[in-house]
């Protein structure tokens, strides 16, 4: 899976080995001359197409991207005797590390074992005080990965990034300054305001022009050694055998078949993490279109020094210096824009718009890893980690929001919300009650990411399919494994038996880039399981599906393939085994509902 | 009321809900039951006669439904015609539909609901309904009760033979009012045809006739549609909500169709102001726009602690 990772010389005090993690594969254009791009295109176009993405190589693909990224930005022990490779902590840091001894601690923490941390968040009072003797002192510090500082409008100021990062962040720049070619429209108006629409169109002119000025070399290489007029006869097998056997539409097949270069099928993700012109909204499928957008720079070998990289820095760039930049962005467009939160579940879901800075966030200040190769934690917090329930104090939100990207997310719906957290933002205000720190809001994040935005055909309807993300069955894929929330995909009920059979929208539905529908429609939902009729939903094993203990379960054998988290020696297997419970839904299993939220009695029930 | 259990005094359950206070599951039985009953017997196009006071998506935002009392008037002082979307999104569903229904069986001609996209069993099962239902019951049979009930809300209602009200929009293969009539609606929305058009479309001022929705169920329709079916049912007006508004409603088309909007800073951020419409008694259209309701934080998190301690906290099971 993973060639390039090397295993890290071994800890002197850890006994403890870890297989490779995974990693998305860099394709070599010298192994793969031929590689053909294809303009991406819609696959997912009814419920039950759902379930074949869900077994696809391009499903497989994100897991395992979410996933790299996600482990890159848990904190390290570093042995400093040994590697001695600690930087000096800049400035900005050495404010941070002030500003939190003085905010002193009343959860002093225990430190972590061994001595005492110097670095970041970790630092406080207590650091200070040792900090003469830790100079003479082999010892291991904890470093964790705090957003950099951003200027007014000027970006990272302190950070060497790596040129790749750099010029993205400028393209982010550029996208971001077509804002102020498209002012508001004063005029009246139903929500969304229509000069979004402008700026999207902007956006999409000048597309290609930015994606070739600043993607990185390493993805402009592939320029020249594919696409071309290679003739078909010579192409990777795979996309030939893919669009043989799902043998769409002769329309569909040709529009595939057209010789297109690695921007115009990157260009796709790119336009996609950007909103619906058409329906002025913004949602978790536009955010998925960005991060494997970036992702496809990835696999084009876009970021450089991956090979020599063994503890993830390229990830934590992209990011900390990307992926949040990006964020950014995209609330100046939903403020600027009033992108409309149709999608949105309301009280309901997570939040109105994004998902992944709480995957990332909570991985942020996750329990330290002392390996590379060590999976990320389930539980546990870095020592001087803000707390989960800081999230309902806006003094502390507003301090934090600029280091740690759950608490960004956090801050922008205090910017935007009126009302208390506990009534605008039920989820988030129950999971800052989670007392076994933040590895385990990372875990029931990304499984949460899993069930409610990668399973639910709202989101990934629009999520396009080529060369680098296939629509291909993942041949290692095969063994179902059964998760309840995959079973909450609306099926008609017993009044309404008489339309089982019509579930899926309509197929020419007209496909624009990624992204929530106003209410979607509730059939179009997903894989269309009938529990009734005892059908298990086919599940791939993911690399979502981390081992939450003994889980002797379906699927065990594929989760392992992709279980970064796993415990070397631990027991492996989808956190969900077995067949559904038997439910007396008639004629739909509403998994999701039933199961999401613990069983409460009613109030005047006292 | 004949059939409603002797224990169920709907007075009662009606000053309860204006307190926010829940009702108990046997009770939301017997109310769903005999709701249904009336339900039945409504025509899938109710004739009522204006004044009327005209309710766009309340979305279980339940201090603002009282707002909106506080503003038009209560019942049955007020007539009131509600356009559906009374759950999902808000924290208050449940307090929302409870009390509409205990309305409408306690003054079944001054209150008229008509049918939702989200009063189905698939929309309520995405989109937080379901949710709220077993977190506040312990189980779904309340949600069970109420989405039985949604079969049998009517589709549409005509005020004064003159403004056609409906959730959504108009249908394709819908020229007249009559085809609405032969409808068999008792059931759950189905995914395309007449019935789902007529809660899922929405107008769009750019286009003259129908077109499919990028909401994956019904179309969108422009203003030779909405011309033709107005003449065609000799009627002046169209009126409908499922489109969020920021100015709280939309007038288009020449002043032939109009959008209703009744849940204010809708999802606690849209800064958006919502409205009702007024519909005098000779059938002049007055839009009564509002703000979200200035409730009190201190008492709403005097709230949230009871229920909190009452509840013992409620994780998403991805978490546990």
């Amino acid at each position: 899976m993973d060639p390039t990772s090397k295993r890290p010389p071994p800890a002197a005090s850890s006994s403890t080995t870890y297989p490779p993690l995974p990693k998305l594969e860099i394709l070599n254009p010298s192994a793969l001359p031929s590689h053909r791009f294809l303009r991406p295109a819609k696959r997912i176009n009814e419920g039950p197409d759902v379930s074949h993405f869900l077994t696809s190589k391009a499903y497989r693909d994100i897991g395992v991207w979410i996933l790299q990224l996600n482990h890159a930005l848990v904190p390290r022990i570093i042995k400093k005797s040994t590697t001695a490779s600690t930087s000096e902590p800049t400035k900005d840091e050495q404010q941070r590390r002030q500003q939190k001894a003085e905010e002193a601690n009343e959860q002093q923490q225990p430190p972590p074992p061994p001595p005492p941390p110097t670095y970041a968040l970790a630092a406080k009072l207590q650091s200070l005080r040792k900090k003469k003797d830790e100079q003479q002192q082999p010892t291991e510090e904890i470093k964790t990965f705090p957003l950099p500082r951003y200027r007014d409008g000027e970006g990272v100021d302190h950070q060497e990034e790596p040129e790749s990062i750099k010029k993205l962040q400028r393209l982010l720049k550029k996208v971001e300054a077509i804002i102020d070619e498209a002012p508001p429209d004063p005029g009246p108006r139903r929500f969304g305001n229509v000069s979004f629409r402008t700026w999207f169109k902007l956006l999409e002119e000048r597309a290609d022009g930015l994606l070739r000025e600043y993607l990185p070399d390493g993805v402009l290489r592939w320029e020249q050694s594919a696409g071309g007029e290679k003739k078909e006869e010579e192409e990777g097998t795979e996309t030939e055998t893919e669009t043989e056997t799902e043998g769409d539409s002769d329309k569909k097949t040709n529009e595939q078949k057209q010789v297109v270069g690695p921007l115009e099928e990157l260009k796709a993700y790119f336009l996609g993490g950007f909103g619906s012109a058409q329906r002025l909204d913004y949602g978790t499928g536009h955010e998925l279109s960005f991060i494997m957008f970036l992702g496809g720079l990835w696999k084009l070998g876009g970021f450089e020094g991956e090979e020599k990289d063994e503890d993830r820095e390229v990830e934590r760039r992209i990011v900390l210096g990307v992926v949040e930049p990006y964020l950014r962005v995209i609330r100046r467009l939903i403020l600027t824009y009033t992108l409309e939160p149709a999608g949105s579940h309301g009280v309901w879901g997570l939040d109105d718009h994004s998902f992944v800075p709480y995957i990332f966030g909570s991985a942020q200040y996750t329990r330290p890893i002392s390996s590379p190769n060590e999976p990320t934690p389930l539980e546990g917090s870095v020592p001087n980690a803000s707390k989960p329930s800081d999230i309902t104090k806006p003094t502390a939100v507003e301090r934090y929001r600029t280091e740690n990207m759950y608490f960004s997310a956090i801050g922008f719906i205090y910017d935007v919300k009126k009302g208390p957290f506990w009534e605008h933002s039920p989820i988030l205000f129950d999971v800052s009650g989670i007392k076994d720190g933040w590895g385990k809001i990372n875990k029931g994040m990304i499984k949460m990411y899993n069930a409610e935005v990668l399973s639910k055909f709202p989101v990934v309807q629009h999520f396009p399919f080529g060369s680098l993300f296939q629509w291909e069955k993942d041949p290692e894929a095969g063994v179902p494994a059964q998760s309840v929330h995959m079973q909450n995909q609306p099926v008609a009920s017993a009044a309404s038996a008489a339309v089982t059979g019509g579930v899926g929208i309509p197929t020419e539905r007209p496909s624009g880039p990624g992204g929530v529908t106003g209410t979607a429609a509730p059939w179009a939902q997903a894989p269309a399981q009938a529990p009734g009729a005892g059908m298990a939903p086919p599940m791939t094993a993911t690399p979502w599906a981390r081992s939450t203990g003994a889980g002797a379960g379906v699927g065990s054998s594929a989760a392992n393939r992709f279980t970064p988290f796993k415990p070397a020696g631990g027991p492996g297997g989808a956190p969900h085994t077995g067949p559904p419970p038997p439910e007396s839904f008639p004629g739909g299993t509403p998994g999701t509902a039933s199961n999401q939220f613990a069983v409460t009695k009613a109030p005047w029930a006292k | 009321m004949p059939g409603l259990p002797p224990s169920v005094d709907l007075d009662e359950c009606i000053s309860r809900l204006y307190k926010k206070e829940l009702l108990a599951e046997s009770v939301i039985e017997a109310i769903c039951a005999k709701t249904k009953e009336l339900l039945m017997r409504e025509s899938n196009v109710v004739h009522v006669r204006a004044p009327v006071t005209v309710v766009g998506d309340i979305h279980g935002q339940f201090y603002d439904l009282i707002e909106i009392f506080r503003i038009g008037g209560y019942c049955p002082d007020t007539n009131y015609l509600f356009l559906g979307d009374y759950v999902d999104r808000g924290m208050f569903s449940v307090e929302t539909i409870s009390l509409l229904v205990c309305l409408k069986l306690r003054y079944p001609n001054r209150v008229h609901l008509i049918r939702g996209n989200h009063e189905s069993r698939g929309v309520t099962q995405s989109y937080g309904f379901y949710t709220e239902c077993s977190r506040k019951y312990g189980n779904a049979n309340v949600w069970h009760y109420f989405t039985d009930m949604f079969d049998f809300l009517t589709l549409s209602v005509v005020i004064n033979d003159q403004i056609f009200c409906v959730h959504g929009g108009l249908s394709p293969s819908i020229h007249s009012i009559d085809q609405i009539k032969v409808i068999d609606r008792f059931r759950e929305i189905p995914h395309e045809g007449p019935m789902a058009d007529l809660v899922w479309s929405d107008p769009d001022p750019d286009r003259d006739e129908f077109s499919l929705s990028p909401r994956g169920a019904g179309y969108t329709f422009g203003a030779q549609v909405v011309k033709k079916f107005l003449a065609v049912n000799n009627m002046n007006h169209i009126l409908r909500a499922h489109q969020l508004c920021q100015e709280g409603y939309q007038v288009l088309y020449d002043d032939r169709l109009s959008t209703v909007w009744s849940a204010p800073n809708y999802c606690y951020r849209c800064g958006n102001m919502a409205s009702v419409l007024e519909v005098s008694d000779t059938g002049e259209r007055f839009f009564n726009v509002f703000a979200a309701a200035p409730e009190n934080d201190a008492v709403k998190d005097q709230q949230m602690n009871q229920d909190k301690s009452a509840e013992g906290g409620a994780l998403p099971d991805y978490f546990l």
